[in-house]
Order: structure tokens, then C-alpha cells, then sequence
């Protein structure tokens, strides 16, 4: 990826990240009635504690992106939370913008994942027999 | 809401800005210049400094006080009006260095720096929305 898209992409999608923590934080409980029924009845916590807990991460997850820290962590835990939000609150008029998110979190995590790691799980050539 | 969307967006903006230079200024590397040649004339001339804190830390430590102070004052955290006055206070006081800092690239150091004049231009953008906003 360009260095020019990739700031961009970060950038704004670090702004989205932070920017949608602080509106949970002011309303936890409305952005929680989004959250489906069935998911509720399993949820060990209140609503509202775990919309806090989310716009938390939200917002540590939009501060590492802005500040080009640990974004490889930042953005696949970024793209995962968005498949958590996909699944407990169904794709909707709201949540369909969050597809174009979630890939563009993965695109980040793609760009930015250590080579170290790539490696790991490259499959090395198997020698040849005699 | 949206003037303080807009100033939390701008210094989100000046946060991620700030941290470039910072970042390239520790690596002791001179940072792209998108437009014209004059960053590196500037960002390591004497002036880049206010006695020993470097500009682009102090920037940097303005635009999380006002993302900051945006939040609070979107999720309404008391006490609200001495949240408003000292925003007002801090982007008024970053406007008029941001002049200053205008004015000496153009008549001081006589070279233009990209990442400055975007910075003022966000300062002085957040000026305008503080002074035409009803909400804040």
C-alpha cells in the first residue's frame, strides 16, 4: 500500500475508532438496545458496563492507529470487535457502514503485520529426497 | 455535537501530525515535505524550540487537551462551563502563536514549512468553529 493511503486510512479510521468510543461513553445504554436479544440473555454483565467496557476499547483502539503505535495489534483487534459488533447486533441500515470498516481495519492489519510473524507461518520448502 | 465533532476531528488530526514529527525529529530524520522545500529549513532552525521544549511536543500536548476537553464537553462531564473557558483559553492562546509562528517563517527564517502551516491552519479552523459555534 502507498505511504500517503496508508496514513489516510489510519488516520480516519483512528478518528471513527476514538470519535464512536466517546458517543458509547455518553449513551451507553441507547447504543446497547442495538444489541439483539438473544445476546443479552448471555451477556455475565449489565449493558450498560459492557458498552463502557467497548467504548473504552473503542478508544484505546482509535489512539494507537492515531498515534502509528502497535497498529497491526490495533487493528486486528479493531476488525475482530467489529465482527463481534456485526454478529450481536445483525447487519442493519446502522451496521452495514461497519463492513467497509471492518476491511478497512483488516487492510491496515495487513500492511502493518511484523515480517517476523509472517514468517512463522510461511511454509518452508520440504528438501528434496536423494 | 457537530462543532465539537469537527474539534475533536481537527485535533485528532494535529495528535497524529504531531507524533509524525516527533517521531521523525527522535530518529534524527527530516520529515516529507508534500508541498515545497522548506521543512527541514525550518523544523531545525533555532526557532524550532520555545526555550528547551521542542514545538512539536508542545503542539502535540495542545491538540490532546483540546480533543480531551472536546469529549468531556460532548459527554457532558460537569463542570461543563470551566470545560468551555478553558478551551476557548487554549485554542485562543494557540491561534496567536500560530501567528507567530507564521510570521517567522516568512520574515525570520524566509522558508515555508508544510506540517506548520497545516498545523496553524487547524488552529486557526478551530478558532472559527469556537467562534461560530453555539454550543460551545
Amino acid at each position: 500500500m502507498n505511504k500517503t493511503a496508508y496514513n489516510i486510512l489510519r488516520v480516519g479510521l483512528g478518528i471513527t475508532f476514538l470519535w464512536i468510543g466517546i458517543i458509547i461513553l455518553k449513551e451507553p445504554e441507547a447504543w446497547g438496545s442495538y444489541i439483539q436479544n438473544w445476546v443479552v440473555e448471555l451477556l455475565p454483565l449489565p449493558i450498560k458496563d459492557i458498552m463502557i467496557s467497548t467504548a473504552i476499547l473503542d478508544i484505546i483502539i482509535g489512539f494507537l492507529l492515531l498515534i502509528d503505535t502497535w497498529v497491526w495489534i490495533a487493528a486486528i483487534v479493531g476488525a475482530l470487535h467489529l465482527v463481534v459488533v456485526l454478529v450481536v447486533s445483525g447487519i442493519t441500515e446502522i451496521t452495514v457502514r461497519d463492513l467497509g470498516i471492518m476491511a478497512g481495519m483488516f487492510a491496515l492489519f495487513a500492511q502493518t503485520l511484523p515480517q517476523s510473524i509472517i514468517q512463522k507461518f510461511k511454509r518452508k520448502p520440504t528438501p528434496l529426497a536423494p | 455535537m457537530t462543532a465539537l465533532t469537527l474539534l475533536f476531528t481537527l485535533a485528532s488530526i494535529g495528535i497524529s501530525e504531531t507524533v509524525y514529527l516527533i517521531r521523525t525529529r527522535e530518529k534524527a530524520e527530516l520529515p516529507v515535505c508534500p508541498i515545497g522545500e522548506g521543512c527541514a529549513v525550518v523544523l531545525t532552525s533555532r526557532w524550532s524550540k520555545i526555550l528547551i521544549i521542542p514545538n512539536d511536543v508542545m503542539g502535540f500536548l495542545a491538540y490532546i487537551a483540546i480533543a480531551f476537553m472536546s469529549a468531556l464537553l460532548l459527554i457532558e462531564v460537569e463542570p461543563t462551563a470551566l470545560f468551555s473557558l478553558a478551551l476557548k483559553i487554549l485554542v485562543g492562546f494557540a491561534s496567536l502563536a500560530s501567528i507567530f509562528f507564521t510570521y517567522l517563517q516568512a520574515r525570520v527564517i524566509r522558508a515555508w514549512c508544510f506540517w506548520c502551516l497545516m498545523s496553524a491552519c487547524t488552529i486557526w479552523l478551530m478558532g472559527l468553529i469556537i467562534i461560530f459555534s453555539k454550543t460551545i
